[in-house]
């Protein structure tokens, strides 16, 4: 990842040094300067100096603002955090609810309405579904605004600059959710588990919830982990539609303003989220399924 | 009342049941009158039992033998009232247990019964419990349910059945889960579960198919001594015929989903009155005799689609006649307590 980060950034056609030089510079103080960054050095050189630093936690300087690179992921983390659990508070919650309802009333009415709905919100585009939400709730009605965050999250201004942003982007995230717990689900209320339970004269509700749904969390689990990937991709394009202050927009403002060390940065704290998500992932599986626990 | 295993049998070995039945006591425990369970699917209807009557009195172990897809595990499965409905359906006929027909009662009404005065084990201990509970609270879920018992008092019944079916250091392997346990144990769980609540019907799923020789015959004696100890009947289906001796006072054969031959287990080992018990008992091996090849059924069991006129043993039948290809035999009595549904019965006129 910090190698793709980094070769990205490389085969862009812009040269840092002449833009951190300034129009006005001469040739000479570009070439001055390109040697000071170390630029003149061969692609694999360069690496090899951009890892040492990274493993010192030292990730260079934003060359717009001159503030520490690390200092601004610090600044811009939180809000992006924030945004993320806003998102996912509600978003797998409203999942695992409509797939269990769908694998409840397999092939009936309410499941074909629910997975139609999860198809279209598979299929929806994350920036359409974030603008409808903008022209009809955010100017048309003016019910809640969508620019910028608003403070802490505890204050009334705060949660209601989040609802639009944590809308969109966990509205791309139910259908999916839904559609793993049905198949989960499904899989598992077949299970000889789960007719034990009913043998045992066990309600319904209570096969479903306390027999089956824990065992098939196990799988939910783990293709929720894995679309966590695809969800810091839609917080970039969330923040950067909402004015979120988060690491998201951070890293879009950086690459339009060919600020290399700033973007390269954001990547690499976006990929270390992911492996810590995934980290996370195998400790909840520890906690769910006895037979990991114990091993 | 709970178990206590150090009291004796409370009759003493098989005494508790009377095989010349109790006059005053008819009824059974559970009578199965003509049902028929069928499943529809896109080929058709499938009459997986198609007309079964079945009596279990109390205290009396019934096998129920027959090969794979005979309707012997759906049979039970509608006593339990755990057809799944769709596709299945009780299409006909009545299942009086206690004198109340189980085939009319509600899920609610039947979610008491299930699990509480009947019981079931399944075939496969290895994924029969839920892998993320502990054994414990499997059993407990049963007591706190129909005895409405609080958590601690489920618990300390769940050691004690644990102790009943003799697992080493109950207070220990209580807080196990299941993948801790062996086979063997974790059908001796299973059993727990069934038992937990005093069923008076235990219906027994080849309970012990999936497991090792030495294990099954430690299950079988296990089931043998809590069913003297606690009176429960048994409805004990399984394919295998030593199983059946080992265990059952009475015998039904079934074949494609109907009654072929009903009788005491002495007389269906000595003295079959239809041709494919006659033909089951031929394929067990035997010690004593060396033979090249078991004997074997001619022939595969019927298309569920497309059954055979008449008899639906006929094709495979070496005693067939033109009668048989034509009209289904009834269950008929041979002897007093031995009924057979063969047009031949008795059937040792017929062999020289």
């Amino acid at each position: 990842m910090l190698l793709i980060g980094f070769l990205l950034l490389q085969v862009v056609p812009t040269d840092p040094a002449t833009v951190l030089a300034g129009p006005t510079a001469t040739p000479a103080e570009v070439q001055a300067l390109r040697e000071s960054m170390g630029l003149d050095k061969p692609v694999w050189l360069q690496f090899v100096l951009y890892l040492g630093r990274v493993l010192q936690f030292d990730l260079g300087r934003s060359m717009i603002s001159n503030t520490a690179v690390i200092e601004e992921i610090g600044n811009t983390i939180g809000p992006t955090i924030e945004l993320m659990l806003a998102s996912l508070v509600w978003a797998v919650p409203l999942g695992i609810l409509l797939g269990t309802l769908a694998a409840v009333r397999r092939g009936q009415l309410l499941d074909r309405v629910i997975m139609a709905f999860s198809v279209a919100g598979v299929s929806m585009p994350i920036f359409w579904f974030g603008l409808i939400l903008i022209q009809y709730v955010g100017t048309a009605l003016e019910l809640l605004p969508f620019q910028g965050r608003g403070g802490p999250l505890w204050s009334l201004d705060g949660l209601r600059h989040i609802v639009l942003p944590a809308v969109t982007l966990g509205g791309v995230f139910v259908g999916p959710v839904a559609r793993m717990t049905r198949t989960a689900l499904l899989d598992v209320l077949g299970a000889d588990y789960v007719r034990t339970a009913r043998a045992k004269g066990v309600a319904e509700g209570s096969v479903v919830m306390h027999h089956a749904l824990r065992n098939a969390m196990i799988p939910i689990v783990t293709l929720v982990g894995l679309q966590i990937g695809f969800l810091l991709g839609g917080a970039v394009v969330t923040e950067t539609m909402f004015a979120w202050p988060g690491v998201g927009r951070m890293a879009v403002g950086a690459i339009t303003s060919a600020d290399f060390p700033l973007a390269q940065g954001a990547i690499l704290i976006l990929a270390v989220s992911f492996i810590a998500i995934n980290i996370l992932v195998d400790v909840l599986y520890a906690m769910l399924d006895p037979r990991i626990a114990r091993r | 009342m709970t178990f206590d295993i150090a009291s004796p049998p409370r009759q003493g070995g098989e005494a508790r049941y009377d095989p010349a039945g109790d006059m005053t006591d008819s009824t059974g425990l559970l009578e199965v009158r003509d049902l028929a369970v069928h499943f529809h699917s896109a080929e058709g209807t499938f009459k997986a039992v198609d007309g079964v009557s079945l009596t279990i009195r109390k205290g009396e172990t019934l096998g129920i033998v027959g090969e794979s897809g005979c309707g012997k595990s759906v049979t039970a499965l509608a006593v339990m009232g755990l057809i799944p409905r769709p596709p299945g359906e009780i299409a006909a006929g009545q299942i009086l247990f206690e004198g109340e027909d189980l085939a009319r009662k509600s899920a609610s009404e039947l979610r008491q019964i299930r699990g509480n005065r009947i019981s079931m084990i399944f075939q496969e201990p290895m994924t029969s419990l839920n892998p993320v509970h502990t054994v414990g609270d499997q059993i407990a879920e049963g007591i706190m349910l129909h005895q409405k018992v609080g958590k601690a008092e489920a618990r300390m019944r769940a050691v004690e059945m644990l102790k009943l079916v003799r697992i080493p250091a109950p207070e220990r392997r209580i807080d196990d889960y299941p993948h801790q346990l062996s086979g063997g144990m974790r059908q001796r769980v299973m059993i727990a579960i069934a038992l937990a609540c005093q069923p008076r019907l235990l219906i027994a799923d080849e309970p012990t198919t999936a497991l090792d020789v030495t294990i099954q015959a430690q299950i079988l004696e296990l089931m043998r001594d809590l069913r003297d100890r606690t009176g429960t009947a048994i409805m004990m289906i399984t394919h295998d015929l030593g199983v059946i001796a080992e265990l059952a006072h009475r015998v039904v054969v079934m074949y494609s989903g109907r009654v072929a031959e009903e009788a005491s287990v002495a007389d269906l080992f000595n003295d079959p009155q239809h041709p494919y018990t006659l033909g089951l008992l031929g394929s067990i091996p035997k010690l004593h005799v060396e033979e090249e090849r078991l004997a074997t059924i001619e022939g595969t069991v019927p298309n569920p689609y497309s059954m055979p006129t008449g008899c639906r043993f006929n094709p495979r039948c070496p005693f067939a006649i033109e009668r048989c290809r034509v009209e289904a035999p009834p269950l008929r009595e041979v002897r007093p307590g031995h009924r057979s549904a063969c047009w031949r019965a008795p059937l040792e006129e017929h062999v020289l």
